[in-house]
């Protein structure tokens, strides 16, 4: 096998960069209107003092919508691509450290677990999810927001699947309550983006008097929606 | 001035890598490394303006501009999608051929009809 690309390549590759080049360093000023707008009208429009919040649950959340089919699509193709690979697994043979291992009749279905593992998961799962939960609630309010505080929950779940201390049909159980969460947390944003078309004649149209409400409603459902997908 | 241009060598590589990588594997990690160098970039600019997180709160004249903020975040979100998409895709096709690689594999599919 060659180890070095041919020259022909690296010439392609070098009229890329000549290409970028300009596009990269750019010494045009940044324009600052946007921000200035912004930051003046963004609380006062949609409720939320975090004003990327602002913007993608305020002025572009038919976009956000959008972006959580795209989510969700991809979500499922992936899912049945990964559903039809066969089970293989099981004829790989992985050594087994012997020093933190668990007890013999747990072994045989958790190869590589480890007491370590289960331990630390364990500890830490349920912190993770307090803090992924906290970051989609404030998210009007401090960095973060729905997707970003998902993401914190999914790992959080993630952590708990590899220290799961039950066998694998439980986690089988459980993998279809989160699919079930995700469905419904999709449907519940679709709702509530169609609620306020009867109350103002507008989709998704901040319909309350106190417009931190329907942000966190928002974000929350983003939350939901987010976080079983990585699993 | 030195970030854009580390940024626009990791896009060149990982543009390299997607274009002359045999590898499937591989160019989906490049398509991600190229989705993270766009995002760096347009956060770096962004970011050109002021110091100070985009919060109401804060004076006006030192924050940073949103709006890539928000761009960026659906950025990445899409970028997962694909990634994710993509590597299952790989994954399967490397079960039913053995390979990455693309010649391999277009050879297996040519055999199968």
């Amino acid at each position: 096998m060659k180890r070095w690309s041919n020259p022909a390549q690296i010439l392609v590759s070098f009229i890329f960069l000549l290409l970028f080049l300009p596009l990269f360093l750019s010494q045009e000023p940044w324009p600052t209107a946007a921000r200035d707008i912004l930051a003046e009208e963004a609380e006062k429009q949609t409720g939320a003092e975090n004003i990327v919040s602002a913007m993608y649950l305020g002025y572009r959340a038919f976009d956000t919508l959008g972006e959580t089919i795209v989510l969700l699509i991809a979500l499922s193709g992936t899912m049945s691509v990964v559903s039809l690979l066969k089970r293989n697994s099981e004829d790989v043979r992985t050594p087994v450290s012997l020093d933190f291992s668990l007890e013999e009749e747990k072994r045989a279905h958790h190869r590589l677990r480890t007491h370590l593992l289960e331990v630390v998961t364990g500890k830490i799962g349920p912190i993770i999810l307090l803090f992924g939960f906290y970051v989609v609630m404030h998210g009007h309010l401090s960095p973060g927001g729905g997707f970003q505080g998902g993401a914190i929950i999914a790992s959080g779940i993630i952590f708990f699947v590899l220290g799961n201390p039950h066998r694998r049909e439980e986690s089988e159980i459980q993998r279809t309550t989160l699919h079930l969460i995700e469905s419904s947390a999709f449907l519940l944003f679709l709702l509530a983006a169609l609620v306020p078309l009867f109350m103002t004649g507008e989709v998704l149209a901040n319909p309350f008097e106190a417009k931190e409400i329907y942000i966190i409603a928002l974000n929350t459902f983003i939350g939901l929606k987010v976080e079983p997908g990585s699993h | 001035m030195i970030s854009p241009l580390l940024l626009l060598i990791l896009f060149i590589i990982s543009l390299h890598a997607l274009i002359f990588n045999p590898s499937l594997m591989k160019k989906v990690f490049a398509l991600n490394i190229l989705n993270s160098a766009i995002v760096l970039l347009f956060i770096t600019q962004g970011a050109s303006l002021g110091s100070r997180a985009p919060f109401t709160t804060e004076s006006p004249e030192q924050m940073v501009d949103p709006v890539v903020q928000a761009l960026m975040l659906t950025a990445i979100v899409i970028g997962v999608c694909v990634t994710s998409f993509s590597l299952a895709l790989v994954v399967h096709l490397h079960s039913r051929y053995g390979s990455f690689d693309y010649r391999h594999i277009r050879k297996g599919i040519a055999n199968d009809r």
